[in-house]
């Protein structure tokens, strides 16, 4: 005892009273973190911890994951089913009957009087597999609506894209396991750091052990960019000119693997072809990265032995994303790094089941990246369901990007949105609000009430959030992890699972199919319907007992398989008939609204690592939200000052479409001609944002148009703010 | 629950031992989780960088730290030795895991952190960096918190070195967070008390760093031994740019930052500082001229949290300064006071005495989170000049109080009802006289350590002699003043002259506020020199603030002028009375705004803030547009 005490305090350390921990899979972003829930005496989510056997995180959390228990009781979460005949109209506590009869009566009677396709589904990367494929089962075989789409059109379609268009299939081909085994990593529009914070870990670890050349490519100076050896600053919305350019330098420098081009891809001389055109001079001209540099990384990148691309949103947003996931394939096919350890193109995926709704939702075609283009796959699905193939269409309906605008042209007057919340989260809400208040009847499925979009639905069906729940997730390395119910769904809430077979029993033609209560069950439906010779996407090596048991298991994993797939086209056979990758050649067009005199500021748009989404988690989770509890833009001081702008001044920020007021945060993070904006928040930068769609995937490009700054009396922007600001 | 038990040779686990820990090590438990246990007494430091023992005592003389009452020994072998944070800043992303990880583990609130991160940043895009700065409690080998807590509510532990802080003793002066440089201690106002980190005593216990270690996602952070350098990295440095000068605390946390930073380095958080290399290539804190170079008067941010110590301080001062004024006076036989002493008027000039002295500890009692507990603040007169003022002030009012009842039997007007009281006289006032004598000396002990509070190196606005110039000049200055509020309006009363008493009084006010702006114009100079927060406090004082602040000094000039005039003029008739009146009226005025700005201003050396997250702006602001009333935003709304 130092300092002469004669006697000791006693010490209280605060304990939380656990007495029993549940596996789970964190249910924010696509890492899959493996997780422990800690539930106290009254069974109730206190906690959470890492799993320190996991191969993912290996005992680490991000933030958000550290303090996810808060989430099951947090504010605003739904607690029993709502109706109302005019959204104008206050809300009506109902049971679950009147309310899922309201809807299916609905969907019947405008079905019934417009048309099939006149119901739209939109749905979510957030809930389960099995959740995802009930719904797919439904939307597909039973409602029978073609105009059904996920979220992750939002933010992972142009991978999914890219992928189908070089691979001939989705499915990210590496792992996380290839940091380890790299020895060049470029990064594009990718902040592991604030996005991925734990494979931001994972690549720190794998740099301690063996330092290798870290290339980042992204208009700002995020803090993986500041870690990066070469940070190249690019013009917003150019990286297939630098990806061309690049492609161009290697070829010219005998670079390439010829080996391998010749006997995996097609398309060799198209591409040779194209990008002669874009030699690193002309090519520097538009995406501001100079010609020497151009040939440095080039070079680093070619002489690597095995390279490997991550890229998240700054390519996938872009109205070249499909283009530019295709581009970076091309650079690592040509250099031969595909499907070996430490060389891949491994898109970090966004949300927790991003990966699952991909592969079984049925949202872009049929469950297990079946198309429904496919007669054979139509029939298949259509046996396995017990439905008429022909009940399917033979061509993929309305992308979530396109049936917004389809409401406006009349097309669509029946909309149901599960766990997304596209007032926030879509480019232009001006409009979105404007399509919605044109609907005849829409339904909102949300853990929380308070999720804006709500303001325009007529029912609100309360959903569990993950830990009240069971079933599995796919994460950005094809992995598929767990999640055991930790606790009973809050008040009256319903798993989503429960919902969609609620829902389904209120047509007659579920009666002839299958919907299992139990999430295990419709694993092992999907099970079954993932086996097929010279199927990629095949799961029926697992079960959840071997999930649980390996902390995630990888697919490809066929019956009798000790474990899943690390990586995919090991053997260098691709998902087309010929089993050739494509080398694409792809032109690039300039097509964004770039910054003029009159709307002089790129804007671009991110995210933060303490939020997740549109908020409606993280902004009530205290330990999260503090960090950014109202909207800000990042602002170059050099600009600022010849506008007269202060540090933390408001401004109102205006573009073509509409305006939005933010607090300022000067900083030389960003250029002089542009500002930055976190994405969170309600009511803000997408009242700018133009999001041009890509032609391929129909994602929007949020990161790329042009706005002006005005001031505003900072009084009335603070009564904006706090009115904007309920969570 | 059982725990398994490191075995120190291999690092491996030995075997399983039964335990009520909180944090058991799990079969599972990565190794970047576990403190390094392969450290040998020969072949280690024996000192660390202050020069101080890492081995606080042996092995076997440590002891149960009686963790939530479980009476357990750890198992670390190491847990008699000094421990460390080893922060790497060129690997930290600011990605908040250490704080939440924290704020997990010990069930915080929003707006309570006992880690946070900050940042400083410069360079000009794209050549831009920014330095994240994770910091927590550092376990001092002096710490300042334990020596400033008056209710030693602190313990430094031979156990790891943890300096561990009980909330359940704390009464929430906010003492420790005055004091401490780096913003350790948390002062929970809706609670009422401090709370601080804990060095995850418990995860120790079992051979487990740290909560905040554990999770951290960019390697920097590391914990263990002091002086033990972590595998793979270079540097044991002792200062980081933004992190307070080591000297004042000795703080066990060590540094690498190897990156090329610009030469300058700003805040992005309210606080004027900015830091500049120097030539030894050291980062110094400057003034940041943040708010520019415009004077404002901000009048109603004169009030702030710290008002009741406003009234403490001034009503102790000009309590001790009206009993040495007649006291004294009477002692060395001033004419003027020994008639005041024996009028009646005397015994309300005592009450007046007692009774300010009173309000300021009612004030200064107020001013606790858990005024309950008041007794507490003795219990450290080893080390807090908290303590040792507090019992200075109890002392000299008991004095006062003794002497003011010692005095009634020689009372003539209350003889005169109490005729049983004249026998008592004699002894009575032998007790008024050694009362009386005592109350001086305690009267000047007391504000002697009230100035010895201010003596703080963490806040060195306030760390300049001209605390204690201000604190005895208004004794003087208030003193003279409340005596001449009672004593004139009877000597008017009684028909009889003031002159000869407001004379004694005018020259005891000149020395008083002499005393004040001498120190005040020395402070203002070494406040423009200084090379750290003290020159960002001058700065605010001299724009925020400015039109106040040179009011007020043209105000202590006037008042010194008006005063001279007086004097010379002889204080006679209306005309001396009328003047007096203004001086009285002036001066209260130039105190309470001297004495508001003095708790105003100070900067303390806290750590760079974040954006949003302690940035004193942001929670102003938040607070006044009423944001703060979501809990959420982790900043308490201004108390009802």
């Amino acid at each position: 005892m130092l300092f002469g005490r004669s006697k000791k305090n006693p010490i209280k350390l605060a304990d939380k009273g656990v007495v029993q921990w549940k596996y789970a899979t964190c249910g924010y972003c696509s890492v899959g973190c493996s997780m422990e829930v800690g539930t106290n005496s009254d069974g109730l989510a206190v906690t959470t911890r890492g799993v320190g056997a996991a191969d993912v995180n290996r005992g680490k959390l991000c933030i958000k994951g550290l303090t996810e228990a808060e989430i099951l009781q947090a504010a605003g979460r739904g607690s029993e089913p709502l109706i109302r005949d005019d959204i104008s109209e206050s809300w009506q506590s109902t049971d679950w009957n009147t309310a899922l009869d309201k809807t299916a009566d609905e969907f019947k009677r405008i079905q019934e009087k417009y048309g099939r396709d006149t119901v739209a589904v939109v749905s979510t990367g957030q809930i389960m597999t099995e959740e995802f494929y009930t719904l797919g089962k439904l939307v597909r075989g039973v409602i029978g609506t073609n105009n059904y789409d996920g979220n992750t059109t939002l933010c992972m379609a142009s991978a999914v894209s890219g992928y189908k268009r070089s691979f001939g299939s989705d499915g990210p081909p590496g792992c996380y396991g290839d940091f380890e085994r790299t020895a060049c990593l470029m990064a594009f529009g990718s902040n592991l750091p604030e996005q991925h914070p734990i494979l931001y870990w994972r690549l720190k670890e794998a740099l301690e052990k063996k330092k290798f050349p870290v290339i980042v490519v992204d208009p700002r100076v995020t803090m993986m960019a500041q870690m990066a050896d070469i940070h190249l600053p690019i013009t917003p919305g150019t990286d297939l000119v630098l990806l061309n350019s690049l492609a161009h330098v290697i070829i010219e420098e005998g670079l390439h693997d010829k080996q391998y081009i010749d006997g995996q891809c097609n398309g060799f001389e198209a591409l040779s072809a194209l990008i002669a055109d874009y030699d690193p001079v002309s090519a520097s001209k538009i995406c501001g990265i100079d010609e020497q540099i151009i040939r440095k990384v080039a070079r680093t990148y070619g002489n690597a032995g095995s390279a490997m691309c991550i890229w998240t949103m700054g390519i996938n947003q872009s109205t070249h994303g499909s283009d530019g996931v295709c581009a970076i394939n091309n650079l690592n096919l040509i250099t031969g790094n595909i499907g070996k350890p430490g060389g891949t193109s491994l898109s970090i995926t966004g949300q927790c089941n991003a990966m699952g709704t991909r592969e079984w939702s049925s949202c872009s075609g049929l469950p297990g990246y079946r198309a429904l283009e496919n007669a054979e796959h139509r029939e298949e699905v259509g046996k396995f369901w017990n439905i008429d193939p022909a009940f399917f269409p033979e061509k993929r309906g309305l992308a979530q990007t396109d049936i917004f605008p389809a409401i406006e042209a009349g097309k669509i007057k029946a909309l149901w949105i599960v766990a997304t919340n596209p007032i926030t989260s879509m480019p232009d809400s001006g409009r979105i609000r404007k399509n919605l208040e044109k609907l005849e009847f829409c339904v909102v499925q949300d853990s929380y009430v308070d999720a804006e979009s709500n303001q325009y639905a007529n029912v609100y069906f309360p959903a569990g959030v993950w830990a009240e729940k069971t079933g599995c997730f796919t994460n950005t390395e094809r992995r598929v992890n767990i999640t055991r119910q930790v606790q009973k769904p809050f008040a009256n809430s319903k798993p989503d699972l429960w919902i969609f077979n609620q829902l389904a029993k209120r047509w007659k033609q579920s009666e002839i199919m299958n919907f299992p209560a139990r999430a295990e069950e419709v694993f092992d439906e999907m099970k079954q319907l993932s086996k097929g010779q010279g199927r990629m996407l095949d799961i029926s090596g697992m079960s959840y007992d071997k999930i649980e048991l390996a902390r995630g298991l990888q697919w490809p994993m066929r019956e009798g398989d000790p474990k899943g797939a690390e990586r995919l086209y090991t053997d260098g056979r691709f998902q087309f008939p010929d089993g050739k990758a494509r080398l694409l050649a792809l032109a690039y067009k300039e097509n964004n609204e770039r910054p003029d005199n009159e709307y002089p500021f790129w804007l671009n748009s991110g995210r933060v690592v303490e939020h997740f989404h549109t908020r409606t988690k993280t902004g009530k989770v205290g330990n999260c939200n503090k960090f950014s509890p109202t909207p800000y833009m990042e602002m170059n001081p050099d600009a600022a000052e010849s506008l007269g702008v202060e540090h933390m001044q408001y401004v109102r920020l205006v573009s073509k479409r509409g305006d939005a007021v933010v607090m300022v945060q000067l900083t030389q993070r960003v250029p002089a001609n542009m500002v930055f904006i976190p994405f969170h928040f309600y009511n803000c930068v997408n009242r700018l944002s133009l999001g041009l769609l890509d032609p391929y995937s129909r994602q929007p490009a949020y990161k790329q148009c042009a706005v002006r700054i005005e001031y505003c009396d900072q009084q009335e922007a603070a009564n904006i703010n706090i009115a904007r600001r309920n969570f | 629950m059982g725990v398994n038990v490191l075995d120190p040779s291999h690092n491996s686990i030995l075997d399983k031992k039964q335990t009520l820990s909180i944090f058991p090590v799990r079969d599972d438990e990565p190794e970047y989780a576990k403190l390094r246990v392969d450290i040998k007494d020969n072949t280690s430091h024996q000192t660390n960088y202050y020069g101080n023992r890492i081995s606080l005592v042996a092995l076997d003389q440590t002891e149960s730290l009686v963790i939530n009452g479980v009476d357990e020994i750890g198992e670390n072998a190491n847990r008699n030795k000094q421990h460390a944070f080893y922060f790497n800043a060129d690997n930290c992303t600011g990605c908040h895991a250490c704080e939440s990880a924290c704020s997990e583990k010990n069930d915080l609130a929003p707006h309570l952190s006992f880690r946070s991160v900050g940042y400083v940043e410069g360079g000009t895009y794209p050549n831009y960096q920014r330095m994240n700065i994770s910091m927590a409690c550092n376990h001092c080998d002096d710490p300042v918190c334990l020596k400033g807590c008056p209710t030693r509510a602190y313990t430094k532990h031979s156990e790891y070195g943890a300096v561990i802080q009980d909330p359940d003793i704390c009464f929430g002066c906010g003492y420790c967070t005055w004091v401490c440089p780096y913003n350790a201690p948390q002062l929970d106002t809706t609670a009422g008390q401090v709370e601080k980190c804990n060095m995850c005593v418990d995860r120790l216990e079992v051979g487990l760093k740290p909560a905040c270690v554990s999770a951290c996602l960019g390697n920097a952070l590391d914990f263990g031994v002091a002086e033990e350098l972590p595998d793979n990295r270079e540097q044991m440095n002792t200062n980081l740019p933004g992190f307070p000068d080591p000297e004042i605390t000795q703080p066990n946390i060590r540094f690498q930052q190897t990156c090329g930073m610009p030469g300058e380095v700003t805040r992005t958080d309210s606080m004027p500082i900015k830091y500049e290399r120097d030539k030894a290539g050291v980062f110094k804190p400057v003034v940041d001229q943040k708010a520019g170079k415009k004077k404002y008067w901000s009048i109603p941010r004169l009030s702030s949290k710290e008002n009741p110590l406003v009234v403490f301080t001034l009503a102790t001062q000009a309590s001790v300064g009206v009993f040495l004024t007649l006291f004294l006076g009477n002692t060395f036989n001033v004419t003027a006071i020994n008639a005041i002493v024996d009028s009646v008027i005397y015994l309300p000039l005592l009450l007046a005495s007692l009774g300010l002295v009173g309000l300021g500890l009612v004030m200064s009692t107020v001013h606790l989170g858990k005024p309950l507990r008041f007794y507490r603040g003795f219990n450290n007169l080893r080390h807090s000049p908290v303590s040792r003022e507090g019992l200075g002030i109890v002392i000299f009012m008991a004095c006062v109080g003794l002497h003011f009842l010692a005095m009634l039997p020689s009372t003539h007007w209350l003889i005169a009802y109490l005729p049983l009281i004249k026998p008592l006289q004699v002894p009575a006032s032998i007790l008024a006289g050694l009362m009386g004598g005592l109350a001086v000396p305690a009267g000047i002990i007391a504000l002697y350590y009230m100035y010895r509070c201010y003596c703080i190196r963490a806040r060195p606005f306030w760390n300049h002699w001209q605390a204690a110039t201000t604190f005895f000049g208004n004794m003087f200055n208030l003193g003279a003043l409340v005596t001449s509020l009672l004593a004139v309006p009877y000597l008017l009363y009684m028909d009889e002259s003031f002159t000869g008493l407001l004379t004694v009084l005018g020259l005891l006010m000149a020395i008083g506020i002499a005393i004040e702006g001498i120190g005040l114009y020395f402070h203002a100079r070494a406040m423009r020199a200084v090379e750290n927060e003290g020159a960002a406090s001058h700065y605010i004082q001299c724009t925020t603030f400015g039109l106040t602040y040179y009011a007020r000094n043209g105000l202590i000039i006037f008042n010194l002028l008006l005063l001279s005039w007086l004097l010379i003029s002889g204080l006679e008739n209306g005309v001396g009375l009328l003047g007096w009146v203004l001086l009285v009226l002036s001066a209260s005025l130039v105190a309470l705004v001297g004495r508001a700005l003095f708790y105003i201003l100070v900067v303390p050396t806290t750590m760079p803030g974040a954006f949003f997250w302690k940035n004193k702006a942001f929670e102003q602001h938040a607070r006044d547009i009423g944001l703060a009333e979501l809990p959420q935003v982790g900043v308490l709304p201004d108390s009802h």
